[in-house]
């Protein structure tokens, strides 16, 4: 079965079609989608910013605490209300560019995340390589979001 | 008289070219979203010291004065690309339900600022890691959901339902300021 065989039949679900046929479904999903995007941002925001030394003078490890719990939420509310999105129109996702591009840079992101960014910081750990992992991980969730946005324009 | 301002608006030569350009108008609209994890992001994490259930290591007065930079940064570029995103579609947007209703969030959340920075974060020093005082918790609630509100009144923009011609109560028109058709 191939992909776009795929991506029609779950536009045929009855998830798919509920949120398509609702008018107020899917504003709501994108709504809630960019609710939880600025959540995500300030946590990866108060992290990377103390990082680099033009944040918070508090240690990093510190305020991972509180911010990975923050990051944690985020990231559930993002994937799942990014699923329901995109389960209603997965036809038209499948030709679009943007949305490849989104999902490589997610999975980047993801990974920069919580195999590099996170431990280090939480072990406290700092220094050149540290900054770079921090700067990968801000580029990496920026690609996301502004390629999540272009889906709509392409 | 705002209105007439508004249709003049619409004629300009940059309201006409940011409304028929191809990338423009995109890379403006996609620049704001950014922005939101920059303004809101910051702010929230804030609020969430200043409601003392978290990151209640770091001192308020070291919250505030390291992070509001950035809140203002992304305050300014919002303004910026917000005013743009208006200048685009003037017409349409003034009259916007969700427009308004993001306009007087945004009133809402300007009045708690300046309640919190003249009356609530002035005795700071007396609660720098202590216990969070109520007032302080009350400003936070209130800045959280303002500005959430504004990001979602902000996305609903783009939807069409109550837009002009689909207008036809007296009350609604009032609110929007549309003409109302016998």
């Amino acid at each position: 079965m191939s992909l776009l065989h795929t991506a029609q039949n779950i536009e045929a679900s009855a998830l798919g079609q509920t949120i398509r046929e609702s008018t107020w479904l899917f504003p709501a999903i994108e709504s809630t989608h960019l609710l939880a995007l600025a959540m995500l941002g300030g946590a990866v925001l108060i992290l990377s910013l103390s990082v680099l030394g033009i944040g918070l003078k508090t240690a990093p490890a510190e305020l991972y605490k509180s911010a990975h719990r923050y990051m944690n939420v985020a990231l559930i509310v993002l994937l799942m209300t990014g699923i329901l999105l995109a389960v209603s129109e997965p036809v038209k996702l499948y030709g679009r560019q943007a949305f490849c591009v989104k999902m490589i840079s997610l999975v980047i992101a993801l990974a920069v995340t919580y195999l590099a960014f996170n431990p280090l910081i939480k072990r406290g750990l700092s220094g050149l390589g540290v900054r770079s992992v921090t700067v990968l991980t801000m580029a990496a969730w920026l690609m996301v979001a502004l390629a999540g946005r272009w889906i709509g324009f392409s | 008289m705002l209105e007439g301002l508004v249709n003049k608006l619409a004629q300009t030569p940059w309201s006409i070219g940011l409304h028929e350009s191809l990338y423009m108008y995109a890379i403006t609209e996609s620049t704001h979203v950014i922005c939101i994890m920059l303004f809101v992001g910051t702010i929230a994490m804030v609020d969430l010291r200043l409601l003392g259930i978290s990151y209640t290591n770091v001192p308020v007065s070291q919250m505030l004065s390291r992070m509001l930079p950035w809140t203002i940064v992304g305050f300014v570029l919002l303004l910026i690309t917000g005013a743009m995103l208006f200048l685009a579609i003037p017409i349409r947007t003034y009259h916007s339900l969700w427009f308004r209703l993001k306009c007087l969030m945004i009133l809402i959340a300007a009045v708690n600022i300046a309640v919190f920075t003249f009356k609530v974060e002035r005795d700071k020093a007396t609660w720098d890691l202590g216990r969070v005082p109520r007032n302080s918790k009350i400003c936070a609630v209130i800045s959280l959901s303002a500005w959430a509100s504004v990001i979602v009144f902000g996305r609903l923009i783009a939807y069409n339902w109550f837009d002009c011609d689909s207008i036809n109560s007296p009350a609604m028109a009032g609110i929007t300021g549309c003409p109302l058709d016998p």
